[in-house]
């Protein structure tokens, strides 16, 4: 294992179309931690999310994957898993098919691949669905083959943008189950804005409103020392800004 | 991993509709052409004996029907290649490959390494209908061959303009105007000066006939092939830094 962690941001800003998004974004996340990156709607999430997966360049600050930029090494994202808010589904292939693509595209051999396929379709539960049009499949399997997705290629870094919407409670659950799972051994962040998703599987919480990081630390001690609990402090930091912009 | 793009972009291209649509229609229509051209040349025969040296099956039947394949294409590559990139875009699966390590490049070049493989299938099978006179008559395969290059190279180079039209947008039928509408210019930009009776002017270099005819003609010439690559290369590299600028963009 490396020393450096496995993510790190460094001032991270993002302007777009002159209005800035993200603003100086500082934190890092190391194996085994699963992040949950908290935000009302429009916080930032998306965009910060976009900028670790390296599809946004930032504007100002680093990004780093393991010490390094991904721009600089570009192989470095195939040791990332990345599910951006609508799973990047190909309408037309099958389960199977679609998950062997991404898993080839991520450099992996024909016979490794057809393994690590197998093995993600039980882990995630679609084996009921392997042999179904990905276009055919309910909003929770497909968000599921989403997440198989970015998995697939056994990464370092999964970054899930708001995993668990659009499900119902039972699917929603699986979900969550599956995401602590793979927070044991990998480094995991995800973003939401729902405080059960962060309570039932996050050992970590950050709170991003209007582009900044309000609250970085783990979920155990904001529970417990400081007797206010998560959804209070979501609550004054969320509402803080609309007090100020009243007065 | 431009081969398994590639790979990924034959297989749903061939699990939709469209390609098999494309296939089906263009065919159809140039075997029609084939048969209307082979009933003139029988009823040219007679006239023909009685020539010194008379132009034979070759000139007569496979070259128009490889003009004909020619014109079509013009319009099967837009159609084709219009959801190449725009239609990744649209449908959210672009960051997909975005995000996988593969260069802008790469994947450009998955994608046109697929498109070209239609246009071999389509070209080989609509030059089979000429081919399959070989039963009964005397055909110039050296110009049948050498005709089959050039329009592949000149299908290459649609692939590629195609593809480059459809990294600039989301919307497929955009990306299809587009590239349509450069084929079209490309095709006829020297018609004003050939009618003047200018052939060898820097206008006529531009045009696509200029090159795809000496082809035809049994020629296979450095600065035809050079031409065409060059287009493949413009367009391709245009196309990539287009996806690589938008990570700047947003």
């Amino acid at each position: 294992m490396s020393p450096a962690p496995i993510l790190q941001l460094q001032g991270a800003t993002r302007r777009l179309a002159g209005r800035t998004i993200v603003d100086g974004v500082t934190f890092s996340l190391d194996r085994g931690c699963v992040l949950g990156l908290l935000g009302v709607n429009g916080a930032g999430k998306s965009t910060t999310l976009r900028m670790i997966a390296g599809l946004l360049a930032p504007s100002a600050g680093r990004v780093l994957f393991d010490g390094r930029e991904l721009a600089e090494e570009p192989a470095l994202a195939r040791r990332l898993g990345y599910l951006p808010e609508t799973p990047p589904l190909y309408a037309e292939l099958r389960v199977d098919e679609y998950l062997a693509f991404c898993a080839r595209l991520r450099g992996m051999r024909a016979a490794d691949a057809r393994r690590a396929v197998d093995h993600v379709i039980e882990r995630c539960g679609l084996t009921e669905v392997r042999r179904r049009l990905c276009g055919n499949l309910s909003k929770g399997f497909a968000q599921r083959v989403g997440i198989a997705q970015a998995i697939v290629h056994d990464p370092d870094l999964i970054v899930l943008d708001e995993p668990a919407s659009g499900l119902d409670p039972v699917q929603a659950a699986s979900i969550r189950k599956l995401v602590s799972e793979l927070g044991r051994d990998r480094a995991v962040i995800l973003s939401t804005h729902l405080l059960h998703d962060v309570t039932a599987c996050c050992a970590r919480v950050a709170i991003l409103h209007a582009g900044r990081l309000r609250h970085d630390g783990a979920l155990a001690e904001l529970t417990g020392a400081q007797g206010a609990d998560l959804e209070t402090l979501f609550f004054r930091i969320a509402s803080a800004d609309d007090a100020q912009a009243a007065a | 991993m431009s081969r398994v793009i590639a790979r990924n972009e034959w297989q749903r291209l061939f699990a939709q509709p469209l390609a098999w649509t494309l296939l089906a229609a263009t065919l159809a229509v140039l075997a029609y052409f084939f048969l209307l051209t082979l009933q003139g040349f029988l009823g040219l025969m007679p006239k023909l004996a009685g020539m010194p040296s008379p132009p034979g099956v070759t000139d007569l039947v496979a070259l128009p029907l490889a003009r004909a394949i020619a014109s079509i294409a013009l319009i099967v590559a837009p159609l084709l290649g219009m959801r190449a990139i725009a239609g990744e875009r649209q449908s959210g699966t672009l960051t997909l490959l975005q995000t996988s390590g593969t260069s802008a490049a790469g994947i450009v070049f998955g994608k046109f390494v697929a498109l070209c493989g239609f246009f071999v299938v389509l070209i080989v099978l609509a030059l089979a209908m000429p081919a399959s006179l070989a039963i009964g008559t005397h055909l110039d395969w050296g110009r049948i061959a050498t005709g089959a290059l050039g329009l592949i190279l000149f299908a290459a180079a649609l692939s590629a303009i195609a593809i480059a039209a459809s990294s600039f947008t989301r919307h497929a039928v955009v990306a299809a105007i587009v590239a349509l509408s450069i084929n079209l210019v490309l095709w006829m930009l020297d018609a004003g000066a050939r009618h003047e009776g200018v052939s060898s002017s820097f206008i006529n270099y531009l045009a696509l006939p200029t090159h795809l005819e000496p082809f035809l003609g049994g020629i296979v010439a450095s600065v035809d092939v050079v031409y065409f690559v060059l287009i493949v290369v413009v367009a391709l590299t245009v196309a990539a830094r287009r996806l690589d600028t938008e990570r700047e963009r947003g």
